[in-house]
Protein backbone atom coordinates (compact mmCIF):
# COMPACT_ATOMS: atom_id res chain seq x y z
CA UNK A 1 0.00 0.00 0.00
CA UNK A 2 1.53 2.95 -1.42
CA UNK A 3 0.17 6.88 0.50
CA UNK A 4 1.34 10.14 -0.31
CA UNK A 5 1.84 12.91 2.46
CA UNK A 6 1.66 16.49 1.22
CA UNK A 7 2.00 18.72 4.02
CA UNK A 8 4.54 21.84 4.23
CA UNK A 9 5.10 21.34 8.40
CA UNK A 10 8.34 19.85 8.27
CA UNK A 11 8.16 18.37 11.72
CA UNK A 12 4.46 17.08 11.03
CA UNK A 13 5.10 15.88 7.85
CA UNK A 14 8.11 13.97 9.45
CA UNK A 15 5.78 12.48 11.88
CA UNK A 16 3.09 11.25 9.54
CA UNK A 17 6.01 9.69 7.64
CA UNK A 18 7.31 7.23 10.10
CA UNK A 19 3.63 6.80 11.54
CA UNK A 20 2.78 5.22 8.29
CA UNK A 21 5.95 3.61 7.87
CA UNK A 22 5.96 2.01 10.89
CA UNK A 23 2.43 0.62 10.22
CA UNK A 24 3.55 -1.09 6.98
CA UNK A 25 2.78 1.55 4.31
CA UNK A 26 5.25 2.75 2.12
CA UNK A 27 4.76 6.59 2.05
CA UNK A 28 6.33 9.32 -0.15
CA UNK A 29 6.34 12.97 1.03
CA UNK A 30 5.40 16.33 -0.29
CA UNK A 31 6.83 19.66 0.96
CA UNK A 32 4.45 21.53 -1.55
CA UNK A 33 1.28 21.13 -3.91
CA UNK A 34 3.38 21.52 -6.99
CA UNK A 35 5.90 18.39 -5.71
CA UNK A 36 2.68 16.48 -4.65
CA UNK A 37 0.98 17.03 -8.16
CA UNK A 38 3.96 15.66 -9.60
CA UNK A 39 4.12 12.68 -7.39
CA UNK A 40 0.51 11.83 -8.34
CA UNK A 41 0.64 12.44 -11.64
CA UNK A 42 4.07 10.26 -11.92
CA UNK A 43 3.23 7.42 -9.26
CA UNK A 44 0.08 5.70 -8.43
CA UNK A 45 -1.28 6.19 -4.93
CA UNK A 46 -3.70 3.94 -2.62
CA UNK A 47 -4.43 6.97 -1.13
CA UNK A 48 -3.15 10.79 -0.59
CA UNK A 49 -2.78 12.83 2.48
CA UNK A 50 -3.47 16.52 1.95
CA UNK A 51 -2.94 20.14 4.29
CA UNK A 52 -5.03 22.72 2.74
CA UNK A 53 -2.51 25.66 3.52
CA UNK A 54 0.59 24.56 1.55
CA UNK A 55 3.13 26.80 -0.77
CA UNK A 56 2.97 26.65 -4.12
CA UNK A 57 -0.31 25.14 -4.87
CA UNK A 58 -2.93 24.53 -2.14
CA UNK A 59 -4.63 21.35 -1.40
CA UNK A 60 -7.98 22.69 -2.31
CA UNK A 61 -6.71 23.43 -6.26
CA UNK A 62 -4.31 20.03 -6.22
CA UNK A 63 -7.48 17.80 -5.38
CA UNK A 64 -9.47 19.90 -8.28
CA UNK A 65 -6.60 19.22 -10.45
CA UNK A 66 -6.34 15.69 -9.96
CA UNK A 67 -10.33 14.88 -10.16
CA UNK A 68 -9.98 16.32 -13.17
CA UNK A 69 -7.82 14.16 -14.79
CA UNK A 70 -10.19 11.33 -12.99
CA UNK A 71 -7.45 10.12 -10.79
CA UNK A 72 -9.53 8.55 -7.65
CA UNK A 73 -7.49 7.96 -5.32
CA UNK A 74 -9.13 8.19 -2.05
CA UNK A 75 -7.91 12.00 -0.46
CA UNK A 76 -7.89 12.69 2.73
CA UNK A 77 -7.27 16.44 3.33
CA UNK A 78 -5.79 18.14 6.91
CA UNK A 79 -7.56 20.99 8.04
CA UNK A 80 -7.57 24.09 10.28
CA UNK A 81 -9.67 23.47 12.91
CA UNK A 82 -12.24 26.24 13.10
CA UNK A 83 -12.36 26.58 9.72
CA UNK A 84 -15.85 25.11 8.33
CA UNK A 85 -14.82 26.45 5.09
CA UNK A 86 -11.89 24.55 3.77
CA UNK A 87 -14.15 21.68 4.90
CA UNK A 88 -16.44 22.19 2.80
CA UNK A 89 -14.35 23.48 -0.31
CA UNK A 90 -12.38 20.00 0.39
CA UNK A 91 -15.28 18.04 0.13
CA UNK A 92 -17.09 19.70 -2.60
CA UNK A 93 -13.53 19.06 -4.90
CA UNK A 94 -13.76 15.51 -4.14
CA UNK A 95 -11.73 14.64 -0.57
CA UNK A 96 -13.34 11.68 0.81
CA UNK A 97 -12.37 12.50 4.63
CA UNK A 98 -10.87 15.18 6.35
CA UNK A 99 -9.40 15.42 9.92
CA UNK A 100 -9.00 18.76 11.55
CA UNK A 101 -5.99 19.68 13.15
CA UNK A 102 -4.28 18.81 15.79
CA UNK A 103 -5.22 15.40 15.90
CA UNK A 104 -4.07 12.14 17.55
CA UNK A 105 -2.25 9.74 15.36
CA UNK A 106 -4.18 7.10 16.10
CA UNK A 107 -6.89 8.73 14.58
CA UNK A 108 -4.98 9.53 11.62
CA UNK A 109 -4.45 5.69 10.93
CA UNK A 110 -7.53 4.95 11.42
CA UNK A 111 -9.00 7.34 9.21
CA UNK A 112 -6.30 5.62 6.78
CA UNK A 113 -7.09 2.44 7.18
CA UNK A 114 -11.69 3.42 6.49
CA UNK A 115 -10.45 5.30 3.48
CA UNK A 116 -8.40 1.98 1.79
CA UNK A 117 -11.19 0.17 2.80
CA UNK A 118 -13.41 1.97 0.82
CA UNK A 119 -11.19 2.52 -2.05
CA UNK A 120 -12.53 -0.35 -3.77
CA UNK A 121 -16.11 1.52 -4.16
CA UNK A 122 -14.29 4.22 -5.96
CA UNK A 123 -14.15 1.89 -9.23
CA UNK A 124 -16.90 2.37 -11.46
CA UNK A 125 -18.59 -0.47 -12.97
CA UNK A 126 -18.35 0.61 -16.40
CA UNK A 127 -16.10 3.71 -17.43
CA UNK A 128 -15.71 4.59 -21.09
CA UNK A 129 -13.20 6.33 -23.68
CA UNK A 130 -14.03 7.41 -27.03
CA UNK A 131 -15.78 4.73 -28.89
CA UNK A 132 -14.84 2.10 -26.03
CA UNK A 133 -17.12 0.88 -22.58
CA UNK A 134 -15.60 -1.29 -20.17
CA UNK A 135 -17.68 -3.40 -17.87
CA UNK A 136 -16.42 -4.68 -14.75
CA UNK A 137 -19.51 -6.79 -14.36
CA UNK A 138 -18.28 -9.62 -17.29
CA UNK A 139 -14.91 -8.23 -18.03
CA UNK A 140 -16.04 -7.15 -21.37
CA UNK A 141 -14.78 -4.95 -24.14
CA UNK A 142 -16.77 -3.44 -26.62
CA UNK A 143 -17.19 -0.62 -29.60
CA UNK A 144 -18.53 -2.70 -32.72
CA UNK A 145 -18.01 -5.76 -31.62
CA UNK A 146 -16.98 -7.23 -28.19
CA UNK A 147 -14.57 -9.54 -26.64
CA UNK A 148 -14.11 -10.99 -22.89
CA UNK A 149 -11.41 -10.33 -21.37
CA UNK A 150 -9.11 -12.00 -18.95
CA UNK A 151 -8.80 -10.60 -15.10
CA UNK A 152 -5.18 -8.80 -16.06
CA UNK A 153 -6.58 -7.99 -19.57
CA UNK A 154 -9.31 -6.06 -17.75
CA UNK A 155 -7.18 -4.77 -15.18
CA UNK A 156 -4.96 -3.32 -17.61
CA UNK A 157 -7.41 -1.75 -19.90
CA UNK A 158 -9.13 -0.07 -16.97
CA UNK A 159 -6.17 1.64 -15.97
CA UNK A 160 -5.39 2.92 -19.13
CA UNK A 161 -8.64 4.22 -18.83
CA UNK A 162 -8.47 5.80 -15.86
CA UNK A 163 -5.42 7.33 -17.01
CA UNK A 164 -6.16 8.01 -20.78
CA UNK A 165 -4.52 11.43 -20.29
CA UNK A 166 -0.74 10.73 -19.27
CA UNK A 167 1.67 8.15 -19.85
CA UNK A 168 2.41 4.80 -17.71
CA UNK A 169 5.20 3.58 -17.25
CA UNK A 170 6.07 -0.10 -17.15
CA UNK A 171 6.95 -0.13 -13.17
CA UNK A 172 3.69 1.55 -12.58
CA UNK A 173 1.24 -1.26 -14.21
CA UNK A 174 3.55 -3.67 -12.84
CA UNK A 175 2.63 -2.43 -9.34
CA UNK A 176 -0.79 -1.85 -9.95
CA UNK A 177 -1.63 -4.85 -12.06
CA UNK A 178 0.30 -7.32 -10.64
CA UNK A 179 1.39 -6.32 -7.75
CA UNK A 180 5.21 -7.28 -7.60
CA UNK A 181 4.24 -10.65 -8.29
CA UNK A 182 7.25 -13.10 -8.95
CA UNK A 183 8.09 -13.82 -12.68
CA UNK A 184 6.68 -10.71 -13.74
CA UNK A 185 8.55 -8.03 -15.69
CA UNK A 186 8.42 -5.98 -19.09
CA UNK A 187 8.01 -8.85 -21.05
CA UNK A 188 4.82 -9.64 -19.09
CA UNK A 189 3.53 -5.91 -19.76
CA UNK A 190 4.04 -5.92 -23.40
CA UNK A 191 2.67 -9.26 -24.04
CA UNK A 192 -0.46 -7.99 -22.60
CA UNK A 193 -0.42 -4.56 -23.79
CA UNK A 194 0.21 -6.34 -27.59
CA UNK A 195 -3.19 -8.40 -26.40
CA UNK A 196 -5.18 -5.34 -26.04
CA UNK A 197 -3.98 -3.56 -29.14
CA UNK A 198 -4.88 -6.60 -31.26
CA UNK A 199 -8.54 -6.90 -29.32
CA UNK A 200 -8.89 -3.27 -29.92
CA UNK A 201 -8.48 -3.98 -34.00
CA UNK A 202 -10.95 -7.28 -33.22
CA UNK A 203 -13.40 -5.18 -31.86
CA UNK A 204 -13.27 -2.31 -34.44
CA UNK A 205 -12.28 0.60 -32.20
CA UNK A 206 -9.85 3.28 -33.35
CA UNK A 207 -8.26 3.68 -29.75
CA UNK A 208 -4.82 3.01 -30.39
CA UNK A 209 -1.97 1.92 -27.47
CA UNK A 210 0.89 3.99 -28.28
CA UNK A 211 4.03 3.45 -26.41
CA UNK A 212 7.60 0.23 -26.64
CA UNK A 213 7.95 -2.51 -24.72
CA UNK A 214 9.65 -1.72 -21.47
CA UNK A 215 8.60 2.24 -22.00
CA UNK A 216 5.27 4.23 -21.10
CA UNK A 217 2.05 3.67 -22.75
CA UNK A 218 -1.09 6.21 -23.55
CA UNK A 219 -4.41 5.32 -24.89
CA UNK A 220 -5.25 7.03 -27.77
CA UNK A 221 -8.81 8.08 -29.21
CA UNK B 1 -33.36 -39.28 -63.18
CA UNK B 2 -32.37 -36.10 -63.83
CA UNK B 3 -36.04 -33.96 -63.94
CA UNK B 4 -36.31 -35.48 -60.26
CA UNK B 5 -33.57 -33.54 -59.13
CA UNK B 6 -34.43 -29.89 -57.71
CA UNK B 7 -31.39 -28.01 -59.74
CA UNK B 8 -32.92 -29.91 -62.78
CA UNK B 9 -30.45 -30.19 -65.98
CA UNK B 10 -27.85 -27.49 -63.78
CA UNK B 11 -27.27 -29.94 -61.68
CA UNK B 12 -23.77 -31.92 -63.07
CA UNK B 13 -23.19 -28.45 -63.73
CA UNK B 14 -23.11 -27.62 -60.06
CA UNK B 15 -21.63 -30.47 -59.12
CA UNK B 16 -18.52 -29.87 -61.45
CA UNK B 17 -18.24 -26.04 -60.34
CA UNK B 18 -17.97 -27.19 -56.58
CA UNK B 19 -15.22 -29.35 -57.63
CA UNK B 20 -13.19 -27.03 -59.79
CA UNK B 21 -14.31 -24.43 -56.88
CA UNK B 22 -11.94 -27.92 -54.38
CA UNK B 23 -9.60 -28.11 -56.62
CA UNK B 24 -8.62 -24.43 -57.11
CA UNK B 25 -8.79 -24.03 -53.39
CA UNK B 26 -6.63 -27.04 -52.52
CA UNK B 27 -4.20 -25.25 -55.17
CA UNK B 28 -4.49 -22.37 -53.56
CA UNK B 29 -3.47 -23.83 -50.02
CA UNK B 30 -0.39 -25.75 -51.41
CA UNK B 31 1.08 -22.03 -52.56
CA UNK B 32 -0.13 -20.60 -49.24
CA UNK B 33 1.66 -22.95 -47.13
CA UNK B 34 4.52 -23.37 -49.29
CA UNK B 35 4.79 -19.18 -48.97
CA UNK B 36 4.42 -18.88 -45.58
CA UNK B 37 6.05 -22.42 -44.76
CA UNK B 38 3.20 -23.05 -42.01
CA UNK B 39 0.09 -24.83 -41.91
CA UNK B 40 -2.94 -22.04 -43.18
CA UNK B 41 -5.69 -24.38 -43.84
CA UNK B 42 -6.57 -27.08 -41.63
CA UNK B 43 -9.95 -28.42 -43.54
CA UNK B 44 -12.13 -27.71 -46.04
CA UNK B 45 -15.89 -28.87 -46.99
CA UNK B 46 -18.05 -28.91 -49.20
CA UNK B 47 -21.78 -29.28 -49.88
CA UNK B 48 -24.72 -29.31 -52.44
CA UNK B 49 -27.57 -27.50 -50.09
CA UNK B 50 -30.16 -30.69 -49.73
CA UNK B 51 -33.81 -30.05 -51.10
CA UNK B 52 -35.71 -29.33 -48.18
CA UNK B 53 -33.39 -26.47 -47.29
CA UNK B 54 -33.34 -25.36 -50.92
CA UNK B 55 -37.00 -25.69 -50.14
CA UNK B 56 -37.29 -23.65 -47.07
CA UNK B 57 -35.41 -20.83 -48.38
CA UNK B 58 -37.77 -20.40 -51.62
CA UNK B 59 -40.56 -20.36 -49.44
CA UNK B 60 -39.01 -17.78 -47.17
CA UNK B 61 -38.06 -15.64 -50.37
CA UNK B 62 -41.46 -16.15 -51.73
CA UNK B 63 -40.19 -17.68 -55.47
CA UNK B 64 -41.60 -20.70 -56.69
CA UNK B 65 -38.39 -23.50 -56.76
CA UNK B 66 -37.97 -23.82 -60.50
CA UNK B 67 -34.23 -24.83 -61.12
CA UNK B 68 -33.90 -20.82 -62.51
CA UNK B 69 -35.64 -19.19 -59.78
CA UNK B 70 -33.29 -21.32 -57.60
CA UNK B 71 -30.18 -20.42 -58.89
CA UNK B 72 -30.92 -16.85 -59.01
CA UNK B 73 -32.44 -16.61 -55.20
CA UNK B 74 -29.61 -19.14 -53.38
CA UNK B 75 -26.55 -18.21 -53.21
CA UNK B 76 -25.68 -20.67 -51.05
CA UNK B 77 -26.48 -24.02 -53.67
CA UNK B 78 -22.50 -24.77 -53.00
CA UNK B 79 -21.25 -24.42 -49.61
CA UNK B 80 -17.56 -23.96 -48.92
CA UNK B 81 -16.11 -24.13 -45.68
CA UNK B 82 -12.34 -23.21 -45.41
CA UNK B 83 -11.02 -23.61 -41.58
CA UNK B 84 -8.13 -21.81 -40.45
CA UNK B 85 -5.57 -22.30 -37.39
CA UNK B 86 -5.64 -18.61 -36.64
CA UNK B 87 -7.22 -15.42 -37.23
CA UNK B 88 -4.96 -13.42 -39.79
CA UNK B 89 -5.27 -16.86 -42.06
CA UNK B 90 -8.76 -15.98 -42.80
CA UNK B 91 -7.46 -12.88 -44.54
CA UNK B 92 -4.88 -14.78 -46.20
CA UNK B 93 -6.97 -17.38 -47.87
CA UNK B 94 -9.61 -14.31 -48.18
CA UNK B 95 -6.99 -12.75 -50.32
CA UNK B 96 -6.55 -15.86 -52.46
CA UNK B 97 -10.20 -16.56 -53.20
CA UNK B 98 -10.51 -12.73 -54.42
CA UNK B 99 -7.62 -14.04 -57.37
CA UNK B 100 -8.78 -17.03 -58.58
CA UNK B 101 -9.55 -17.32 -62.05
CA UNK B 102 -13.02 -18.17 -63.65
CA UNK B 103 -15.32 -16.64 -60.69
CA UNK B 104 -16.74 -13.20 -59.61
CA UNK B 105 -17.18 -11.79 -56.78
CA UNK B 106 -20.43 -11.07 -56.18
CA UNK B 107 -20.44 -10.01 -52.19
CA UNK B 108 -18.26 -10.47 -49.16
CA UNK B 109 -19.71 -9.93 -44.89
CA UNK B 110 -16.98 -9.80 -42.77
CA UNK B 111 -18.76 -11.17 -39.57
CA UNK B 112 -15.41 -10.93 -38.05
CA UNK B 113 -15.21 -7.11 -37.97
CA UNK B 114 -19.04 -6.94 -37.40
CA UNK B 115 -20.18 -10.16 -35.30
CA UNK B 116 -23.90 -10.75 -35.74
CA UNK B 117 -25.70 -9.94 -32.35
CA UNK B 118 -25.41 -13.80 -31.50
CA UNK B 119 -21.84 -13.85 -30.98
CA UNK B 120 -21.71 -15.49 -34.77
CA UNK B 121 -18.40 -15.11 -36.45
CA UNK B 122 -17.17 -15.94 -40.22
CA UNK B 123 -15.99 -14.01 -43.49
CA UNK B 124 -18.39 -15.14 -45.91
CA UNK B 125 -17.33 -14.77 -49.89
CA UNK B 126 -20.44 -14.75 -52.63
CA UNK B 127 -18.71 -15.64 -55.83
CA UNK B 128 -20.12 -16.91 -59.41
CA UNK B 129 -18.79 -18.65 -62.03
CA UNK B 130 -19.03 -17.85 -66.06
CA UNK B 131 -22.42 -20.31 -66.16
CA UNK B 132 -24.11 -17.78 -63.65
CA UNK B 133 -23.46 -20.52 -60.55
CA UNK B 134 -22.97 -19.58 -56.77
CA UNK B 135 -21.33 -20.28 -54.57
CA UNK B 136 -20.94 -19.20 -50.56
CA UNK B 137 -17.43 -19.70 -49.23
CA UNK B 138 -17.00 -19.40 -45.82
CA UNK B 139 -13.96 -19.05 -43.99
CA UNK B 140 -13.60 -18.85 -40.44
CA UNK B 141 -10.80 -20.64 -36.97
CA UNK B 142 -11.53 -23.88 -35.41
CA UNK B 143 -13.06 -22.05 -32.60
CA UNK B 144 -15.64 -20.26 -34.25
CA UNK B 145 -16.26 -23.55 -36.31
CA UNK B 146 -16.93 -25.04 -33.20
CA UNK B 147 -18.98 -22.22 -32.07
CA UNK B 148 -21.13 -22.36 -34.67
CA UNK B 149 -21.37 -25.60 -34.77
CA UNK B 150 -23.00 -25.50 -31.08
CA UNK B 151 -25.13 -22.92 -32.34
CA UNK B 152 -26.42 -25.00 -35.47
CA UNK B 153 -27.65 -27.73 -33.20
CA UNK B 154 -29.49 -25.87 -30.75
CA UNK B 155 -31.37 -23.77 -33.73
CA UNK B 156 -32.22 -26.68 -35.08
CA UNK B 157 -33.43 -28.49 -32.00
CA UNK B 158 -37.13 -28.35 -31.23
CA UNK B 159 -37.37 -29.87 -27.92
CA UNK B 160 -34.92 -28.18 -26.07
CA UNK B 161 -35.82 -28.28 -22.23
CA UNK B 162 -33.24 -25.62 -20.49
CA UNK B 163 -33.92 -22.00 -20.17
CA UNK B 164 -33.53 -20.75 -24.03
CA UNK B 165 -32.52 -17.29 -22.69
CA UNK B 166 -29.82 -18.25 -20.63
CA UNK B 167 -28.06 -20.23 -23.66
CA UNK B 168 -28.29 -17.80 -25.80
CA UNK B 169 -26.53 -15.38 -23.09
CA UNK B 170 -24.21 -18.27 -22.46
CA UNK B 171 -23.67 -19.05 -26.29
CA UNK B 172 -23.07 -14.94 -26.50
CA UNK B 173 -20.60 -15.55 -23.63
CA UNK B 174 -18.74 -18.05 -25.35
CA UNK B 175 -17.95 -16.40 -28.71
CA UNK B 176 -16.81 -13.30 -26.78
CA UNK B 177 -14.52 -15.24 -25.24
CA UNK B 178 -13.65 -17.31 -28.28
CA UNK B 179 -12.65 -14.05 -30.21
CA UNK B 180 -10.79 -13.01 -27.44
CA UNK B 181 -8.28 -16.21 -27.34
CA UNK B 182 -7.89 -16.11 -30.57
CA UNK B 183 -6.32 -13.01 -30.56
CA UNK B 184 -4.48 -14.06 -27.84
CA UNK B 185 -3.08 -17.29 -29.80
CA UNK B 186 -2.19 -15.03 -33.38
CA UNK B 187 -0.99 -11.92 -30.73
CA UNK B 188 1.58 -15.12 -29.30
CA UNK B 189 2.39 -16.01 -32.88
CA UNK B 190 3.38 -12.90 -33.91
CA UNK B 191 5.55 -13.02 -30.78
CA UNK B 192 7.25 -16.14 -31.26
CA UNK B 193 7.76 -15.53 -34.95
CA UNK B 194 9.47 -12.16 -34.28
CA UNK B 195 6.49 -9.59 -35.76
CA UNK B 196 6.22 -7.91 -32.85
Amino acid sequence: MKILIAEDTQDLNRAVTVLLTRSGYEVDTAFNGEEAYDLILKNGYDAIILDIMMPKMDGITLLTKIRQKRILTPVMMLTAKADIDDRVAGLDAGADDYLPKPFAMKELLARVRAMIRRGGDYSTDKITFADLSLNGDDLSLSSNNTVRLSLKEYELMRELMLNSDRALATGHILEKVWKGEADTGEDTVWLYISYLKNKLTAIGSPVKISGEKGGEFTLQA
Amino acid sequence: MLMDNIYGEHYYGLLSFMGTLEKQISMMEQTLEAFNRTNIIDHTMARLKNEESVLQKCSKKGVEPTPDNILSNVHDIIGIRIICTFLDDIYKVRDGIRDLEGITIVEEKDYIAHAKPNGYRSYHIIVRNAQGYPAEIQIRTISMDTWAALEHDIKYKKDITVNKELITAELKRCADELASTDVSMQTIRNMIYGQM
